[in-house]
């Protein structure tokens, strides 16, 4: 059963790799491009291509002027490959946590996908960019490399704790109406979106792009992310009823106990 | 065991009652190289190579 989960998942993340590769090929990566030359054409001289840093005196500032290791084509190509693999990494791993947390999520069975997925996606993404917001090409960084993956790491723990909080919430309270189930589960994650921001620094500063444009970067950045997780869950559902159309009404867990 | 049985715990035991200890190796070694994988790609070439999807994407390594 566990093996038949993955295999799903991972066929899933084929599919929201594909679309998000193609986001990668037609949109991203053209946009990445862009914002990294504006910024080269006006750029100073202190902005050396280097992984020095610059001269702005602020010895902890991370500067992101150093991707000439490689062609602009190759950078394209792998990005792409990346956002596939990415999409995939995702499903596998999607997979295997709803193999083990099914029946603990709440909902009929199309729907604990999507709750599964918005789990991922608050824990994976909405979480750790409260504190690291996604960064344009060019964004200058408070704190070095190492920080930073500490930081987003016990970011994406708070955030499944989090997640496991609101779905508890719900859970307890949903017997009496299911609407007040759906505002107690809520209740933590706008706690979290409320009070994490305000309590951490801005790490993350664009000083030669506007905000408009920063503000539109990183809306792509959310609302792909969340298209990944959404196609996940509903390509997961669509083969999970392609393979057993009879136990796609009522749950499997029919199929669990005849397996048995 | 009825469908309200259906627990986390009863789902773990069902894994390790299907799949093989080797099975279960072959998973836990892949999970390995692909760690291993994670942390080669934070070589300079793979990781500008990466560039436009890691600020796309919004992961922080960079």
């Amino acid at each position: 059963m566990i093996v038949d989960y993955l295999q799903r998942g991972i066929l899933a993340g084929v599919v929201a790799g594909l679309a998000y590769g193609m986001y990668m090929a037609f949109v991203a990566n053209p946009l990445s491009e862009y914002l990294h030359d504006t910024q080269h054409e006006h750029g100073h001289d202190e902005h050396g291509h280097d992984d020095h840093g610059h001269g702005h005196g602020h010895g902890e500032h991370v500067h992101e002027h150093a991707e000439h290791a490689v062609s602009e084509t190759t950078t394209a190509l792998v990005s792409i490959g990346s956002g596939a693999l990415w999409a995939i990494f995702l499903g596998g791993l999607f997979a295997l946590a709803l193999y083990v947390l099914e029946p603990a999520l709440p909902g009929p069975d199309g729907i604990k996908t999507y709750v599964l997925a918005g789990a991922g996606f608050i824990s994976v993404s909405v979480t750790p960019w409260l504190v690291l917001p996604p960064a344009a090409p060019g964004a200058e960084q408070l704190y070095s490399i190492e920080s930073r993956l500490a930081i987003y790491v016990a970011l994406i723990a708070l955030g499944a704790v989090v997640s496991a909080a609101s779905i508890a919430a719900y859970r307890r309270t949903a017997t009496r109406h299911p609407a007040i189930g759906v505002a107690a589960g809520a209740v933590p994650i706008a706690a979290m979106l409320a009070v994490v921001p305000s309590i951490t620094p801005t790490v993350v500063t664009h000083p030669e792009l506007s905000s408009a444009l920063v503000s539109a970067y990183r809306a792509l950045a959310v609302l792909s992310q969340a298209a990944i997780w959404v196609l996940l869950a509903g390509t997961f559902n669509w083969l999970q009823r392609r393979a057993d159309p009879a136990t796609a009404v009522d749950g499997s867990h029919e199929t669990l106990t005849t397996k048995q | 065991m009825r469908a309200t049985n259906d627990t986390v715990s009863s789902r773990i035991e069902i894994a390790r009652a299907e799949l093989t200890p080797i099975q279960f190796a072959t998973g836990l070694l892949f999970a390995a190289a692909i760690a291993f994988v994670l942390v080669f790609l934070q070589e300079p070439l793979a990781h500008d190579a990466m560039h436009n999807f890691r600020h796309a994407a919004g992961i922080t390594c960079h």
